[in-house]
């Protein structure tokens, strides 16, 4: 805050604490200078720009420090300053307005600067982030640089496979979370419903290789999923327990995109039914056409 | 007396160089940043071996070596983590958005592999301000975390989780209509819980599996800790129904003032909560322990933490801290209790220093250093974690505040120079509790102040010639106070909140 003062001095300051106008400079250090940059936007405007906005408008500036809105798609709503009151903004307002007399806005860099990080850059990678056509549990997982999927643990399903790269979530990160992070590539298979029958419970995952081996359960089934890449699409390794008493259909999308094939069970379309016995371990393959 | 006098005009002749400062006790240093990472700190721990635990705000955990300055990956890939504890089997419980995750190395390589669903048994619509905070552990391995409501800065996903509820001006369908958001937000409430236990409070056993709704009206509620005598403490940020950051204590059952997270209590009326009268909210509502002006004490206070013994001078111990993200200090709670009720005094503490902004979590290592963990998820603050550390040397401060049937009595860690007691500046308000984002001081008034000294010199007795006002924030300016040795108080205002006078 301020340096301490000699005791002499300070009695005498406070004396006339009651009667000195509000000190613009140190209630903005207090209340505005923490969004507020001179010369670069950061979490709100720069003074450079206040001053342009609000030059010989006080009366505006007060308006709006009292009851803010919502102008900067984005940005971040500005707080009411009514605590401060009508002559401390005004001593704000004058303060601003002569800091940055002459002053030139700075550029802000663009892009993110942590991309390449070590857990960003990583492959395999999971990523817990808000996703499009997802819940709002929704888990990333890029299985190598090309194939990625988004398994969402409030439904405990796969709901899609992209190819193409991973995401592009700057816009998420440098926020408070506000924006969903983007998906690089196209969308390669969509999974409108869930596989298993009964209500979902998430359990979480282990990793193994760098990859999530989901655990959850569907009813009264547990069952552990997991994922590989492979050549032009990925693997989904199940299994399920305990072992039901009658065989299992699974009813996949008919899409002419992908070949699903399976190391067990017999197929009809678009539906796979498995023995108790198959149903306990098995895989599918998905191929990319 | 005189021979204080005496000193304290020795004290006047020879000391403007005496002037005391935070740096000349305490050493403040940065952390390296991990190499690369966002270093945006949303957790903090300090492991059993000393070693130091922070989750970042891409989903890192990071493990800090002090010895070697280093850090190792511990964890990755969670999603704004919040919140840690560890336990006993060294596993680490981490909050983040949608679960409380327990996160298990059993190989023991230095790495989690097991990323565990400890806890999600709460909704979530998608919507930013939904963050979720803790867990804070009481004595009998209970936990506590706290759920954050969502902000009408934006609408809810078309996809949630957990049951919506019917209660409130706009239905689903505008809840989720971002097209036509800024007419729908008008409705939605400034801030609102319409999916299960925004704004509350929520005890889960040791284990996890059982949870137990607890405490409602929280807003954004960036704090939750227990206290050295077992009081859950958590924080609140201004806002609406806000008039400015609270501090709580939380008990069974109790509703903390802002209405939203009201829609569900189980026996709840199906009443709109924003549309019943703010007398009977106020009614409802426990009052805060402990208030923090806005721009001048606090504008968005965050963990509150224990300060073990020695690791300052000793009228800290076992004191509370509560980290502050807009200015550049933490907050020092100083507790008292009138009529069985909790309230606090509330002092800045390293105000003035090199801290900084940002400060959104604090642990305490080993040696007593204080890791302070700084955020700013785009609003005001700052990245990284400061290492604050106490040099040994005594410095003169408040070491509690009582309140007294005619005023309070203020002891100090060092005896006054009774020649400056008569700059004491004493002052109360009191705060409009309305659905309007803060409050203006209302009825702020000066008061006057005698102030007395006890035989020591140490313990301050401020009469204001009448009994002290309920419901008000009574401020204490003591920065005109010397100790006899010529420094001045270093965290020199007191504010404190009479909820019950003596």
């Amino acid at each position: 805050m301020k340096p301490y003062l000699s005791a002499a001095v300070l009695a005498t300051a406070s004396l006339c604490h009651a009667q000195a106008p509000p000190d613009g400079a140190s209630l903005y250090t207090l209340n505005c200078a923490a969004c507020h940059m001179l010369d670069q936007s950061l979490v709100g405007p720069s003074l450079v720009e206040i001053r342009k906005l609000y030059l010989e408008k006080p009366d505006d500036f007060v308006k709006w420090a009292v009851a803010p809105g919502k102008k900067r798609p984005g940005a971040v709503e500005m707080p009411s300053m009514v605590h401060v009151g009508e002559p401390g903004l005004r001593a704000i307002h004058a303060h601003m307005i002569s800091i940055a007399e002459g002053v030139k806005e700075k550029k802000v860099a663009k892009g993110d600067p942590f991309a390449q990080s070590p857990t960003q850059a990583a492959r395999p990678q999971v990523q817990r982030i808000f996703l499009p056509d997802a819940g709002p549990a929704a888990i990333a997982i890029a299985l190598d640089d090309q194939i990625s999927l988004c398994w969402d643990a409030g439904e405990c399903r796969l709901r899609y496979a992209w190819t193409g790269g991973f995401l592009e979530g700057y816009a998420y990160w440098k926020g408070n979370g506000s924006s969903l992070a983007k998906i690089k590539g196209t969308v390669r298979y969509t999974e409108p419903t869930p596989l298993f029958d009964g209500a979902p419970k998430f359990h979480g995952y282990d990793m193994d290789g760098g990859l999530p081996v989901f655990r959850y359960k569907a009813g009264e089934r547990n069952i552990t999923e997991r994922f590989t890449p492979s050549t032009g699409g990925f693997t989904r390794h199940l299994k399920l327990s305990p072992a039901s008493t009658s065989p299992l259909t699974l009813e996949f999308p008919v899409e002419k995109s992908v070949e699903i094939t399976s190391d067990a069970g017999t197929w009809d379309k678009n539906r796979l039914t498995l023995s108790p016995a198959e149903a306990t371990s098995f895989t599918l393959s998905f191929r990319f056409q | 007396m005189i021979p204080f006098r005496l000193l304290a005009l020795a004290g006047l002749l020879i000391s403007p160089a005496l002037a005391d400062n935070w740096t000349d006790h305490f050493s403040f240093e940065a952390l390296p940043n991990p190499p690369g990472i966002d270093p945006q700190v949303g957790a903090l721990e300090v492991l059993p071996d000393g070693r130091l635990a922070a989750a970042f705000h891409r989903g890192e955990v990071m493990i800090y070596d002090p010895a070697s300055k280093s850090w190792s990956l511990f964890a990755s890939g969670l999603q704004e983590p919040l919140g840690m504890l560890v336990q006993q089997d060294g596993s680490l419980l981490v909050m983040q958005r949608a679960e409380l995750t327990r996160l298990v190395d059993a190989d023991k390589d230095g790495k989690a592999e097991r990323y565990e669903t400890f806890f999600d048994g709460f909704g979530m619509t998608g919507n930013y301000h939904e963050f979720a905070y803790g867990p804070a552990r009481d004595k009998d391995g209970s936990l506590f975390i706290v759920l954050g409501a969502a902000s009408s800065g934006a609408p809810i996903r078309p996809e949630i989780r957990g049951e919506f509820s019917k209660i409130g001006r706009a239905d689903f369908d505008q809840m989720k209509d971002g097209k036509n958001w800024k007419e729908n937000s008008k409705l939605a409430g400034r801030m609102y819980s319409r999916v299960p236990y925004r704004g509350w409070v929520i005890k889960l056993s040791a284990d996890g599996r059982t949870a137990e709704p607890w405490a409602s009206g929280f807003r954004s509620p960036n704090g939750i800790g227990f206290d050295t005598h077992g009081r859950l403490l958590v924080t609140d940020n201004q806002g609406d129904w806000r008039p400015t950051s609270p501090l709580y204590e939380i008990k069974k059952d109790g509703f903390y003032g802002h209405p939203a997270s009201l829609v569900w209590r189980k026996d709840w009326d199906g009443r709109d909560p924003l549309m019943m009268p703010v007398e009977e909210l106020d009614r409802m509502q426990t009052p805060a322990a402990g208030y923090m002006p806005q721009g001048e004490l606090a504008n968005s206070p965050t963990q509150p933490l224990i300060i073990p013994d020695g690791a300052f001078p000793k009228e800290f111990d076992r004191q509370t801290l509560i980290g502050e993200m807009n200015q550049p200090w933490l907050v020092r709670v100083l507790d008292d209790e009138v009529s069985g009720q909790f309230q606090t005094a509330l002092v800045p503490f390293l105000d003035g220093s090199p801290l900084g902004i940002g400060n959104n979590r604090l642990a305490f290592g080993k040696d007593g250093s204080l890791y302070v963990g700084k955020t700013a998820l785009s609003w005001a603050g700052s990245f990284g974690i400061t290492r604050v550390k106490w040099n040994g040397t005594p410095f003169f401060s408040i070491g509690g505040v009582k309140a007294t049937p005619s005023g309070f009595t203020v002891t100090l860690s060092e005896p006054v120079d009774p020649s400056t007691t008569g700059g004491i500046i004493t002052k109360r308000h009191t705060y409009k509790y309305h659905a309007n984002y803060g409050s203006p001081k209302v009825d702020e008034t000066k008061l006057p102040a005698k102030a007395t000294l006890s035989g020591d010199g140490a313990t301050l007795t401020i009469d204001l010639g009448g009994p002290l006002k309920e419901k008000y924030l009574h401020l204490l300016d003591l920065t005109a106070l010397r100790s006899v040795s010529g420094n001045g108080l270093l965290g020199s205002k007191a504010w404190y909140q009479v909820n019950k006078a003596p």
